[in-house]
């Protein structure tokens, strides 16, 4: 990259030619820098506006019809009747993903559970919690989807002096390809999370 | 969403996730846009190729296997492709009104280099946010080791071993070899 002065570089070159792994580690490391550099001419910044041509004006996707509507009707009824039938255990089978929640050192008592359910349009998240701190007069509680460094809020909720909630949020579809869940304690109306988190878990399958 | 892999990224633009679908914007646009530019020559065409190739990935998002290709060879093919039809497009166009100009590459890339910066492309999203940035800093911004570490408030040596630790992980994270075609 340049940033070795003459002598340095002699040296090294001087070692490299008596050192096979180092010689390999240096091949290893020269390719990816050509690539980088090859990537980097490639590469033109487009203009600002095109990414609103490109990506936000896409139409929706329309949802996947398979069946002509009659036999969607007729499959519907046949539902029903085994629902009847059957009891919930034959229709409760939508995709559900769910976590434990565990404490973090803010609320060392407190504890949940996560379970969230695909709908057709959105997911439903379903949170049950117990010993979160009471919420003051601007406090709130907001759960977050969690990947890597992203977060993506699922809803805010508040805490009374019992410290337990069960309230279910509306979140986008995709929420249960998240691999992990939060809950923060909010005080302020910046939408970012906030550092004061109290509860975490992973999601996994059902 | 810079730490989201592509695969992850893609199932969502499947469920119809808009914000997903600009995250793969952001790590690819640039590099079809660069290819519209050289191969087709005129940035108008370079605008339609990102919006075509964009369009596609949403459109048949539901279809990517990741078992059998990673998404940056899948996009990669389809950039290659809509560049061809663009590129036949103007061919023909320009015989319907008689200019003669010289053949023209059908290839869009004979090189090979748009290739290898979708694999680097995809290899970038798959190291550590400091490896990223001193890496995004020395090749994009073309910031020296020095000024990387006044920029990132970081000792020069870090600067030097984290450069050459990222390198290696890149290295790592590139494809052995490149898919022919």
């Amino acid at each position: 990259m340049g940033d070795l002065d003459p002598t340095e570089e002699r040296a090294v070159e001087e070692h490299l030619e008596g050192c096979t792994s180092c010689r390999e580690e240096a091949e290893a490391l020269r390719l990816a820098h050509e690539r980088l550099v090859e990537f980097a001419a490639a590469s033109e910044a487009p203009p600002p506006h095109l990414k609103d041509r490109a990506v936000a004006s896409l139409p929706r996707p329309a949802p996947r019809r398979t069946v002509p509507p009659w036999a969607a009707v007729a499959a519907a009824v046949f539902l029903v009747a085994l629902g009847l039938a059957y009891g919930p255990s034959l229709l409760g089978s939508q995709e559900v993903v769910a976590a434990t929640l565990e404490p973090t050192g803010r609320a060392p008592g407190a504890g949940g559970e996560v379970e969230i359910v695909r709908g057709a349009e959105n997911a439903e998240v379903r949170l049950e919690a117990w010993g979160l701190p009471a919420c003051e007069r601007e406090d709130y509680y907001e759960l977050w989807l969690v990947e890597g460094e992203e977060r993506v809020s699922a809803g805010t909720f508040s805490v009374g002096r019992s410290g337990e909630v069960e309230v279910v949020l509306n979140a986008p579809r995709f929420a249960d390809s998240y691999p992990q869940v939060g809950i923060t304690s909010e005080t302020d109306t910046d939408p970012r999370p906030g550092d004061a988190k109290m509860l975490g878990g992973e999601l996994r399958g059902s | 969403m810079a730490g989201v892999e592509d695969e992850i990224l893609v199932r969502r633009v499947a469920a119809g996730d808009g914000r997903a679908l600009g995250g793969l914007y952001d790590r690819y646009a640039g590099l079809i846009y660069g290819a519209g530019t050289r191969y087709l020559g005129d940035r108008g065409q370079a605008e339609d190729l990102v919006q075509d190739v964009f369009l596609s990935v949403w459109r048949n998002a539901g279809r990517f296997d990741p078992s059998r290709a990673s998404f940056s060879t899948w996009i990669y093919r389809i950039t290659r492709n809509r560049a061809t039809d663009l590129i036949r497009r103007r061919k023909a166009r320009v015989r319907t009104v008689g200019t003669d100009l010289p053949p023209e590459p059908e290839d869009p890339d004979p090189s090979g280099s748009l290739s290898r910066g979708f694999d680097v492309a995809a290899a970038l999203t798959r190291l550590s946010p400091t490896h990223r940035e001193v890496l995004v800093l020395a090749y994009f911004e073309g910031l020296s080791q020095r000024e990387i570490s006044t920029r990132t408030d970081t000792p020069l040596g870090t600067v030097k071993s984290r450069t050459t630790a990222a390198l290696r992980a890149l290295r790592e994270a590139m494809s052995p070899e490149l898919d022919g075609w």
